[in-house]
């Protein structure tokens, strides 16, 4: 319990990290809706700490698109999540990028490139135009995270608790009218 | 049906212990969890979320138990002392082992993982690691030497050439893959080993911002094969046309290649496992707390289940025994099982039932009792002779309703009564009193007694018999009377007896009486002329005689007549004074007789007949006249008096100083033809009696003291009540 406590207050000094979503806007390309976003990911030293020493960290990006109407609750239409898994290679010395949902990876030299790179989304489908109702008044938010569960378990009761752990951008919305 | 069901199912130990082994599960799947196994690791937060909520509840649980056990304290419920003690008991027994048990386990894990980590392993890990890069890094030297060299050959090559030329040149360099770019990164040709790849590998913006400073790339990366050199650098043609650049992708010796991530896989696994260290003695303890907890409230909760397991059939027992002891004996307490107080129990529950058997056994008995009470009851009700039954101390245990009316008493008269009680409420009960009070104590033999009682009613005969009550409780020496009211049968038996008589006499006697008499008269007229002097005397004497004799008799048949066939009487109120006034003053002129008269002054009037009261005064001085011898005259006091014991009634009282009453006649005086003088009928006194039994009265007759009879005749006052009883009485007589 005390190795808890020393923990979590030794925690409250380290530097705090910051996710924070620019911008983000939805194009029509090919009848499908993708996104452009800009993300800052700035990880705490904690986070950084853990990566440095072979810790893989898993990076969620949630999409969720709702249709507003006048007298009943907005209706969801769709529910995206992108995993990202960013990990230090330290025979290479590079940072390995991998898109969890579609399996391909990219190396970077460096981590701020690599998060660079996270946060600059170009382009990712987000829904099929025919499924929008035209004229129909649509919210999309969108948010990004440090997936806890995604932590090696023993560190997860730390992160839980630790709000240097606690790395996520609030909703960032805007509205779209097919 | 499904809720009784379901409380069956989650009462017992045994949901309990299923829980407590799913606990035990979880808890392991945690421990597994937290050496990283990929099995258990992505449930480990919800497994620890469920322990703890588990945990939580099983404290809830706890404290539940511990406010029920201190309320049954406080309250000094049967078995609660003793459960918390056995509590108190076995969380000690339980929590200290644990305890020490728990404090060494924590020191052996905190050394144990330390013990995980070696300087000198560390060091060789980060050695090897660095041999492994400077082997690559002199193939990525090489490859990006030769990339260079290659791409000199692409200055000023046209696109087409520069396709064909490109997948010689991959070959020649033993590239996997080699693709010709526009500084933007669009494809302008590409060669790649495996046919099937026909989507070139592009180097991403970075890599492009990189070459666009003029540098050159070159990195070992890591693919899904293994690790493979990627080298981009550009084919500097001039200022004025577009820059191109040349991606090559070669591999890495097979062997160095495993090595290599054989050596990153090692060197990572360690690192992280050292960045991990205080996580994982923190989870590992973390773990071992949880299973401390789960022990420990395990042991208590089972503390509690146990104590109230023990205590249960001995708080039961308690509580039988009080449930005895109010009565309840349908009570069966619930068998705890085949050991000692499982024995006790079932001793109890033999005990009870046979307690209950017993008491059914009473009850019915009891019952029967009641109905044989009941059937007794109603048949005495329903007698027509009173019934008593008297302890031998004279109190009145049982009477019936004609009891009560025979004795002209109310009906709730005997209730508690003694006969001491009824003897000064009702002196008129005196002489039954007194015969029952002879009889009681004697425990053996029948008896029976007639008793004459003067009431409201009159004269009453009663004819009583006794037995003793058997042995048994406290009505020793007891008895039970049944009595009769035989006045009316007496009385009928007695007119029906004399009617008869009469009825023969008239027959049998009256009618050859005339025939002799006319036979002697004709006699006396047909020879006393014819005859001579001496026979004529003789005759004349003879049927003299004979006619005088029949008259005489004639006489006699006439006043047993009228004896037997007495007018109707027809009572009216009456001074009782006036009548004897009267009647004496017939007598004054009288000789014979002289009669003193002491009267009650304002006497009470009497409901009589005063034709039969006058012939019962006459009768009564007639037989004093009579008594007394012929040569001197007799001294006759005619006394009347008030009295109101038992009931109110007037006593005529006629006294004489004649000879008296011979005392074997004394018991049957008033009978007819009972008699000790010279001369009358027979008959004089027993009218009298007749008059007075058809009056309700009493008659009786003693000789007196100093010489002479006194003749007593009582009769009741005509109140109201005692009128209407006197009527209805003398009616029923009638009748």
């Amino acid at each position: 319990m005390a190795l808890l406590v020393a923990l979590c207050l030794g925690s409250a000094g380290a530097r705090a990290g910051e996710f924070v979503v620019r911008s983000a806007a939805t194009g029509l390309v090919n009848q499908v809706h993708v996104l452009d976003a800009d993300i800052d990911f700035k990880f705490s030293e904690r986070a950084l700490t853990a990566l440095a020493n072979g810790v893989p960290l898993t990076l969620r990006m949630h999409i969720t698109i709702e249709r507003e109407r006048d007298w009943l609750p907005d209706q969801q239409v769709a529910e995206l999540t992108q995993r990202y898994e960013i990990q230090y290679h330290a025979l290479s010395g590079l940072h390995v990028l991998t898109n969890l949902n579609s399996g391909a990876s990219e190396v970077y030299l460096t981590l701020h490139s690599a998060l660079r790179a996270l946060g600059d989304v170009r382009a990712l489908p987000v829904i099929d135009d025919n499924l929008l109702e035209p004229g129909a008044h649509y919210l999309i938010a969108m948010q990004v995270d440090l997936d806890i569960e995604a932590l090696p378990s023993p560190l997860r009761p730390f992160a839980y608790i630790t709000p240097a752990w606690w790395l996520s951008s609030d909703w960032y919305t805007w509205s779209l009218r097919p | 049906m499904v809720v009784a069901t379901l409380k069956r199912l989650t009462a017992g130990p045994r949901p309990v212990a299923v829980v407590l082994l799913l606990l035990l599960a979880s808890l392991y799947l945690m421990s597994a969890a937290t050496q990283n196994s990929a099995q258990f690791s992505r449930v480990y937060s919800l497994l620890l979320a469920l322990n703890g909520t588990a945990l939580l509840l099983l404290v809830a649980l706890i404290v539940r138990n511990l406010v029920n056990l201190l309320g049954q304290y406080r309250r000094r419920a049967p078995g609660a002392r003793l459960t918390l003690r056995l509590v108190v008991m076995f969380v000690m027994l339980a929590v200290a082992p644990v305890s020490v048990v728990y404090y060494f386990s924590v020191q052996f894990l905190q050394r144990g993982i330390d013990s995980w980590f070696d300087v000198r392993v560390e060091r060789a890990l980060e050695d090897a690691l660095e041999l492994g890069r400077t082997a690559l890094d002199s193939r990525l030297s090489e490859s990006l030497q030769f990339t260079r060299q290659l791409a000199i050959e692409f200055i000023g090559a046209p696109e087409s050439v520069a396709a064909l030329k490109l997948d010689e040149v991959r070959r020649q360099g033993n590239a996997l893959e080699m693709t010709l770019l526009t500084g933007q990164g669009r494809v302008l040709a590409s060669s790649s080993a495996d046919p099937t790849d026909i989507v070139p590998s592009m180097p991403n913006l970075a890599v492009l911002l990189q070459l666009r400073q003029g540098m050159d790339y070159a990195a070992l990366e890591p693919t899904a094969g293994g690790l493979q050199v990627r080298v981009v650098v550009p084919v500097t043609e001039g200022l004025s046309s577009e820059p191109k650049l040349l991606l090559a992708i070669y591999p890495i010796n097979e062997r160095l290649s495993s090595l290599g991530e054989s050596v990153q896989a090692a060197f990572g696994q360690y690192k992280e496992l050292a960045y991990l260290r205080q996580p994982l003695k923190f989870s590992f303890t973390l773990t071992l707390s949880l299973v401390l907890l789960l022990s420990i409230l395990s042991a208590v909760w089972a503390a509690f289940f146990s104590a109230r397991r023990l205590v249960a059939p001995i708080r039961d027992l308690a509580e039988g025994t009080r449930a005895v002891a109010a009565g309840d004996y349908d009570l069966r307490l619930p068998l705890p099982g085949r050991d000692e107080i499982g024995f006790l129990v079932r001793s109890f529950n033999e005990m009870t039932r046979k307690i209950a058997l017993s008491h059914e056994r009473a009850n019915r008995s009891q019952r029967q009792v009641e109905a044989q009470r009941a059937y007794l009851e109603t048949v005495l009700a329903h007698l027509s002779s009173g019934v008593l039954t008297v302890a031998a101390d004279g109190s009145i245990r049982t009477s019936n309703r004609a009891a009560a009316q025979i004795l002209g008493l109310g009906p709730s008269t005997f209730d508690g009564a003694s006969l001491s009680d009824l003897a000064v409420a009702h002196v008129r009960l005196a002489a039954l009193i007194d015969t029952l009070g002879r009889f009681l104590g004697r425990e053996e033999g029948e008896w029976h007694a007639e008793v004459t009682l003067f009431g409201p009613a009159g004269r009453q005969i009663l004819i009583c018999h006794g037995s003793p009550l058997p042995d048994g409780g406290d009505m020793r020496g007891g008895q039970v009377i049944v009595f009769d009211d035989v006045t009316a049968l007496i009385q009928a038996q007695r007119d029906a007896a004399w009617g008869e008589v009469a009825r023969r006499l008239a027959h049998e006697i009256k009618n050859p009486l005339t025939p002799i008499q006319l036979s002697a008269e004709r006699l006396r007229r047909k020879y006393l002329d014819r005859m001579s002097p001496e026979d004529a005397e003789v005759l004349n004497r003879a049927t003299h005689t004979i006619v005088q004799q029949v008259e005489a008799m004639k006489e006699m048949v006439k006043a047993f007549s009228e004896y037997a066939h007495a007018p109707a009487v027809r009572l009216a109120p009456m001074d009782l004074n006036v009548l004897v006034t009267e009647v004496a003053e017939l007598y004054r002129g009288d000789t014979r007789m002289h009669i003193n008269l002491a009267l009650a002054p304002r006497l009470h009037y009497v409901e009589a007949d005063a034709m039969r009261m006058r012939q019962l005064l006459h009768n009564l001085l007639k037989n004093a006249l009579e008594a007394a011898p012929a040569e001197r005259t007799v001294e006759v006091k005619v006394s009347t008096t008030y009295s109101d014991t038992g009931c109110e009634h007037v006593e005529l009282l006629v006294e004489d100083d004649g000879p008296g009453i011979p005392e074997a006649l004394l018991g049957r005086l008033f009978e007819p033809y009972v008699t000790s003088k010279p001369r009358g009928t027979g008959l004089g006194l027993a009218i009298v009696k007749k008059i007075v039994e058809e009056h309700g009265g009493m008659l009786s007759a003693q000789n007196r003291p100093g010489g002479g009879a006194a003749v007593s005749v009582r009769l009741p006052i005509g109140s109201q009540d005692c009128a209407a009883r006197l009527a209805r009485q003398l009616q029923e007589r009638r009748a």
